[in-house]
């Protein structure tokens, strides 16, 4: 491993690496060894073009960029020295040249990589007299982004990307010089499935998506780590929110699930949570208090456990790896067989959205749940909402539904108690590679709803089961999960961290 | 049409004569002696021996080619490749085109010198799309050679050396001379530089290794091989040896192509181009194409060779010495040589991008009347932001020749912000 000395510490580094990179690696780039960047980015090949990242390293007579000049053992390098400093306050003046000082009325403001470095490097005044450039303003890229061609500074790294990731490639460089300017190639559109990934990348405010564009000032917003649920693949996301509220999802840095990508699908999915909720109780299909549809349905496991009769469950693989564990010892309570569920299917894309479209398929199957799209014929069901279709209950006589959306399944059931979606819960999803990964709660509803573990305990304790009494919780029940389920120890909430752990074989 | 340089040397002694244009022509003037000589060698002899002639590179760097040569991986596993480079696009340079249209055999025969060295079986002569009629004579060469058995397989009854070579034109862009400019463009890209590393003799044209040399540098190859180190050497300048062609442009009474020896002194390669014209007096001379430094009338006593222009801040580059009488607005050239590279600079590198243009804005300001004081400022600033910190030498190109006017006509930009016109009205329009 090389040793590498940066302004007067000393750091080993990984063996074949570009300065930047092994800088990454350790956890330390913008984060105790300063050296800015626009066109580098750890995902996307790199460009060497915005001459941001140079710095002096000793026995070399010129400046180097960061990411593209090897490690080499016993490397001395000063990220901070004098022509460093210049150098770099030299490219943000040149930048500036033509880069609208709009700053007040763009979206990118307070997350923009041109502002903390002009803040951080660049120089007190500007000196240039001429006129900026100008060009195109708000253009429609296609159905995700506008794009601001003045702002943009050429770092090309929502070319690289259309090039590399989803392979489309419908960006591009146009002319040369200082006429270049990033435009769409004639007749595209930007409309792949990772498109709006572009706007993260954007370093200043040039791309931006029409979903967030104006909604908000980014210093209200503070972001939770989470999961998303559109698929099985489980892509990490920052969810950012303010006043109990998600604004937008950004993909979140794992480099065994999802890179520093997510597909648009999944992005625009934090808005689940606002649409055509549950927000009340239903019992035989009318709007009850919530109360009222906890004694309903836990007359209903009483009478049906009383009279000897068969209770059968249909889980979701939307549910928490807690609450399916809920499930499953109810079920035991009950005597009743293990509960069977059913994954929507649809396509993968090589990339990385997954066939199973379900964030926890792999949970309920490590729990020993079945694979089923009918519940066997009983007296009573117990069913998770958003996968099955009415027509599989007909054998069953009556059936308490938990769901978080109102659907054609509402109106059937006996009871139907509103639950959390996953921005509203505290959890984890075992994902298709059986990696399991921590979602955190962002929001609170603001109707009486709980996820399905939590109701499933007060309908027992209500029912007067044995060992139901105690409030749930998700980190007590992983905890217990953890201890009760061999695949799944080591792999409590407490314990996933930032990245998530992969079932024990 | 030039058909031949105004003074010849051994580069240049056929070039009135339209059969040296032919196969026939050609070999009846001892060519593809030189080739003779190096199969008779091994490949490694002959990577030797032009890198201790000495031979520099004529594109403008000036760095040894058999050096370059050798940085070729060895070995059969992967196709190597040459790559000639006859873009030559430099402002005041026009020596690539008259060996291209005049001696198309000795490149032919350079090339093939340099895949016997380097065991390249493929070579492309990429040449500025504007020299339609350079390309066109490039092209018959090549057939002819082809058809004479100089190009195939088993070249001259050397079982296993097997060499094509592929006449490619370029499509107008300065920056593809720039040598991986010229192979992403090459490859049907974008010409634009390449960082590196990793560097052409492990990733070339198409992924290849590759070694680029320029026209010229070809061409003198096959002398050192036919006639001897020795003999070489005898030309120009222990650091740099040979002769080489100075394109002698702007006020001198007689301007063209001269073959004269590495290490001329300037006031005579101007004197062989008739002097200043109508006898006026001399007030700066660019010595190797607008990229480089200017030089006063008071610093001519220079000979021309990298290392005594280096000395005076300038440098050889291509040799195009463009000469500039009294009449001269040295404001002016710095708009155009500032408008030159604003226009040509590819746009990657943010210095260049918006270096380029910003310095030609100061320079019209100032050049018509709208200058201020904080401009001079800017004018030594600016360039130092762009030199050396690009990915190729485009940048320090842009940054020369302003910085060269700067330090030595500095006055005559003050002149013109104070006097806010241009005191030079017979200077040339632009």
């Amino acid at each position: 491993m090389p040793k590498i000395t940066i302004d007067e510490k000393d750091y080993e580094v990984a063996d074949g690496l570009m300065i930047l990179q092994a800088i990454d690696d350790l956890g330390l780039l913008m984060s105790g060894v300063d050296i800015p960047h626009y066109c580098w980015h750890p995902k996307l090949p790199i460009d060497g073009s915005c001459r941001m990242c140079q710095i002096e390293i000793e026995g070399v007579p010129k400046l180097q960029i960061a990411c593209n000049t090897p490690v080499k053992d016993g490397m001395v390098i000063s990220t901070q020295s004098e022509r460093v400093q210049t150098a770099r306050q030299g490219v943000l003046e040149l930048l500036l040249l033509n880069h609208p000082l709009d700053c007040p009325i763009c979206d990118q403001a307070g997350e923009c990589k041109l502002q903390d470095y002009s803040f951080d490097f660049g120089m007190p005044a500007g000196r240039t007299k001429e006129p900026r450039r100008v060009a195109k303003k708000a253009v429609d890229l296609g159905p995700t982004i506008t794009f601001d061609q003045e702002r943009c500074i050429l770092c090309r790294r929502c070319v690289r990307f259309c090039r590399e990731v989803p392979g489309t490639g419908e960006l591009g460089v146009f002319n040369r010089g200082e006429r270049s300017l990033m435009e769409l190639f004639p007749g595209t559109q930007l409309d792949n499935d990772y498109s709006m990934n572009v706007a993260d990348l954007c370093p200043v405010g040039a791309l931006t998506t029409k979903d967030f564009r104006f909604k908000i000032r980014s210093w209200f917003l503070d972001d939770v780590e989470t999961v998303c649920d559109r698929c099985s693949t489980g892509c990490n996301v920052y969810a950012s929110r303010s006043n109990n509220k998600i604004y937008r999802f950004v993909p979140r840095l794992n480099d065994d699930v999802n890179d520093t990508w997510m597909c648009d699908h999944g992005r625009l999915s934090y808005k689940m949570g606002r649409e055509n909720r549950l927000e009340s109780a239903l019992v035989g299909g009318k709007p009850a208090s919530f109360i009222e549809g906890l004694r309903k349905a836990s007359d209903l496991v009483r009478a049906a456990s009383e009279s000897g009769g068969t209770i059968v469950a249909s889980a979701s693989p939307f549910s928490s790896n807690e609450d399916l564990f809920t499930l499953r010892k109810l079920l035991e309570t009950l005597g009743a067989p293990p509960a069977t569920f059913s994954v929507p299917a649809g396509k993968a894309d090589g990339i990385l959205t997954q066939a199973e479209k379900a964030p926890n398929a792999e949970g309920a199957r490590a729990l020993g749940f079945q694979e089923s799209d009918e519940l066997a014929g009983a007296k009573l069901g117990i069913v998770f909402g958003h996968v099955l279709p009415a027509t599989a209950l007909t054998q069953v006589e009556k059936w308490i539904l938990i769901d978080t959306h109102a659907s054609d399944l509402s109106g059937k059931a006996a009871v139907v108690l509103p639950s959390r979606v996953v921005t509203e819960k505290d959890g984890s999803f075992t994902n298709h590679a059986k990696r399991v990964q921590r979602f955190r709660r962002v929001v609170e509803p603001s109707w009486e709803a709980w996820s399905e573990g939590a109701l499933l305990q007060q309908i027992a304790d209500f029912a007067g089961l044995d060992g139901w009494s105690e409030p749930w919780d998700a980190f007590a029940v992983s905890k217990r999960l953890c201890d009760e389920v061999p695949a799944f120890s080591g792999c409590g909430l407490t314990e996933l961290g930032f990245c998530g752990c992969e079932l024990s074989k | 049409m030039i058909t031949e340089p105004l003074v010849k040397n051994y580069l240049t002694e056929h070039y009135g004569d339209d059969s040296f244009r032919t196969l026939k022509g050609y070999e009846a003037k001892n060519g593809f002696d030189g080739l003779r000589k190096a199969v008779s060698m091994e490949p490694e002899e002959v990577v030797e021996m032009v890198k201790s002639s000495g031979l520099r590179g004529r594109g403008g760097a000036g760095f040894n080619a058999g050096l370059k040569w050798s940085f070729m991986p060895k070995g059969n596993e992967r196709t190597k490749v040459l790559v000639v480079n006859g873009d030559e696009s430099e402002p005041g340079s026009f020596k690539d085109r008259l060996i291209m249209e005049r001696g198309p055999f000795q490149v032919i025969e350079g090339v093939l010198i340099g895949a016997w060295a380097t065991g390249a079986s493929k070579s492309f002569i990429y040449i500025r799309g504007e020299y339609a009629y350079a390309i066109s004579v490039m092209e018959k060469a090549v057939e002819q050679a082809r058809a004479g058995g100089f190009l195939g397989k088993n070249i001259l009854g050397k079982k296993g050396f097997d060499h094509d070579i592929v006449v490619h034109s370029g499509a107008g862009a300065y920056i593809c001379g720039e040598e991986t400019g010229l192979l992403e463009s090459l490859g049907g890209k974008k010409g634009q530089p390449r960082i590196k590393p990793p560097f052409p003799a492990q990733h070339g044209a198409f992924g290849l290794p590759t070694t680029v040399n320029n026209i010229e540098t070809f061409s003198h190859t096959s002398f050192i091989l036919s006639r001897g180190l020795e003999w070489f050497q005898g030309f120009g300048t222990e650091k740099s040896p040979g002769t080489t062609m100075f394109g002698v442009s702007g006020h001198v009474e007689r301007p063209g192509l001269f073959e004269l020896e590495m290490g001329t002194p300037l006031k005579d390669v101007i004197a062989q181009a008739g002097g200043v014209r109508g006898g006026r007096a001399l007030k700066a001379v660019i010595p190797g194409g607008i990229s480089m430094p200017v030089l006063p009338a008071s610093q001519i006593d220079v000979r021309m060779a990298e290392e005594f222009l280096s000395e005076r801040g300038s440098h050889l580059g291509t040799g195009g010495v463009m000469v500039m009488d009294d009449t001269t607005c040295m404001v002016r050239v710095a708009v155009v040589a500032s408008y030159f590279f604003r226009d040509e600079s590819c746009g990657q590198c943010t210095q260049c991008r918006e270096g380029t243009g910003w310095i030609n804005k100061i320079c019209d300001r100032i050049e018509h009347g709208r200058g201020m004081p904080q401009d001079l400022e800017l004018l030594s600033d600016v360039p130092k932001l762009l030199e050396g910190q690009t990915i190729c030498a485009f940048a320090d190109a842009a940054a020369w020749p302003v910085q060269g006017l700067m330090r030595h006509f500095r006055s005559e930009f003050e002149q013109h912000i104070e006097q806010k016109k241009c005191p030079f009205p017979d200077s040339f329009e632009i």
